[in-house]
């Protein structure tokens, strides 16, 4: 149990009814969002489509490509168990998939000169306890 | 209040000194705000039969416990608001609500929060894995409340509407530019754009003086009908309109609109029920627990158009002391301390009223008020007649 004894441990994700898909697909390196009947695409996977109340929801398969929404960067980690990966990027991506879709996330880049708002990005996939939680990295020649 | 029934108004208002440290009981706080304000109204706890607060949950009693403590006989409306709404500011709109509308006829407001509350902010998960809306934010260390959002939203901002890192230090320069006119206030020595530029980097880009800061504090108001306020012994300061905003697939991380949040839609829907509009306004007390916010909230309103603050602010001058649109006159939360939220309307009652002593803003009387932002979006118009 982590608890308040230990703090090194990095979260891992505890799946529920509606985001099991999502990280079901994590784990086989592929992205899974819901995407209801109109073909709006959501994230986070919930009961329901955020744009029209939907929920007959379908897991589909999206590509990993996006840009940068925004990031920053995070020297000081107000969890401790990212105490080691500082300086570490959390970032929001705009997916390819869907305009204005968005994902909470890290950028995985050492050179943080590369990392700027429209960079395009690609997912790539961390193990994380019995979980594998989708992150970023900066592609080459293919930008905003 | 236009669109909702009876005509409110605030006739009280009260508040703790803002301490930084100690660890006050918030009995004290709360009953030393609450007997203020109905000192400054004239009124005593048996006029009062609807008590509101908002809180995070143990910052603060519980609205019956506070009718007990003031030896209350009987409430006919009460309601304790969770950290959802739009900050200590929901607890007022609340008792409008319930006036306005025949559920009660003399409410008490407060919002009381402590340094220990101001500090916890969901810091980090105490288990090895994280369900609920956590498991897509906690995984990729996204800890310490919002404050990630708003360094995102501040690089953000700039790269999508232009401007530059110093626009931000304007609302955080003139925060202590007011404050050193408050004598509440915890921070009243002035500051440089050179000291805001030069403050520590908390998650870049957002640097230290971005933030505001944590106090012991509890803020009172007490609301009644616009009727019973006109016998009451201070100036009618009315409701005008007030409106909620959340914005489309409202949350603080993945909502639509990641800039503004529900300011845009709140700000319409107020301008619409209210009876005066931007050009009207004398003051304007507008939320700055980040300095994002406050901006956010000058162009969601209209004081200037989106995108263009940087221009309206004229180097600060705009809302600074003789400016043409005074703001955050108590010194806001980067001054004065994070109040959190009602202490934007208690100082434009303040204003108002003519009460603001060496911070009053000449024959201040239209001002605007609003409170959090993202998708806990409110705000006010208030006037005195």
């Amino acid at each position: 149990m982590r608890g308040d004894g230990d703090v090194t441990a990095k979260p891992a994700p505890a799946p529920d009814t509606f985001s099991e898909p999502y990280w079901r697909g994590a784990a086989d390196g592929r992205l899974v969002l819901p995407r209801c009947g109109q073909g709006h695409l959501s994230y986070p996977p919930g009961p329901a489509c955020p744009r029209c109340g939907s929920r007959a929801l379908v897991p589909t398969e999206v590509p990993g490509a996006g840009t940068v929404y925004s990031f920053t960067v995070v020297r000081q980690s107000a969890d401790p168990a990212f105490a080691d990966d500082v300086p570490y990027v959390v970032a929001l991506i705009e997916l390819d998939a869907q305009p204005g879709l968005r994902l909470l996330t890290n950028i995985v880049e050492s050179d943080l000169e590369r990392i700027t708002i429209g960079a395009a990005v690609e997912a790539v996939y961390e193990p994380r306890g019995d979980q594998v939680v989708p992150q970023f990295r900066i592609v080459e020649g293919r930008g905003e | 209040m236009n669109g909702a029934g009876r005509g409110v108004a605030v006739a009280g208002i009260g508040s703790t000194v803002p301490q930084r440290k100690g660890e006050p009981d918030i009995r004290t706080l709360t009953l030393d705000a609450c007997h203020e304000a109905l000192d400054d109204a004239g009124l005593t706890p048996a006029d009062v039969d609807g008590v509101f607060q908002y809180s995070f949950g143990g910052d603060a009693p519980i609205a019956i416990s506070t009718q007990r403590m003031l030896g209350i006989d009987n409430l006919t409306a009460f309601n304790d608001i969770m950290g959802t709404g739009p900050s200590g500011l929901a607890s007022a709109m609340d008792a409008a609500t319930a006036i306005a509308t025949g559920g009660c006829e003399t409410a008490l407001v407060y919002r009381t929060i402590t340094t220990a509350a101001g500090h916890t902010g969901v810091l980090r998960p105490s288990a090895p894995t994280v369900g609920g809306a956590m498991q897509f934010t906690a995984p990729y260390g996204y800890a310490g409340g919002i404050i990630l959002g708003m360094a995102m939203r501040k690089r953000r901002r700039i790269a999508e509407l232009g401007g530059s890192i110093e626009d931000y230090g304007h609302i955080a320069v003139n925060a202590r530019t007011w404050a050193a006119r408050n004598p509440r206030a915890v921070f009243r020595d002035p500051i440089s754009m050179d000291d805001y530029l030069s403050s520590r980097v908390i998650a870049e880009p957002l640097l230290l003086l971005d933030c505001d800061y944590p106090v012991s504090v509890s803020v009172a108001a007490v609301l009644t009908t616009e009727e019973r306020a006109r016998d009451l012994a201070k100036p009618v300061v009315r409701i005008d309109a007030m409106a909620y905003g959340t914005g489309a697939g409202a949350d603080w991380v993945f909502g639509d609109d990641f800039l503004f949040g529900g300011s845009i839609p709140c700000a319409r829907e107020l301008w619409r029920r209210a009876s005066y509009g931007p050009d009207d306004l004398d003051v304007a007390q507008l939320y700055d627990g980040f300095t994002h916010i406050t901006i956010s909230w000058i162009e969601a309103l209209g004081l200037c158009g989106i995108g263009e603050f940087r221009d309206w602010v004229d180097g600060g001058r705009t809302i600074g002391p003789g400016g043409s649109l005074p703001l955050n006159t108590y010194g806001g939360q980067l001054g004065a301390g994070r109040l959190h939220g009602l202490g934007f309307l208690t100082e434009a009652v303040a204003q108002l009223r003519g009460d603001a002593g060496e911070r009053q803003v000449p024959d201040a009387r239209v001002a605007v008020v609003a409170g959090a932002q993202g998708p806990q979006a409110g705000a006010m118009v208030v006037a005195r007649d």
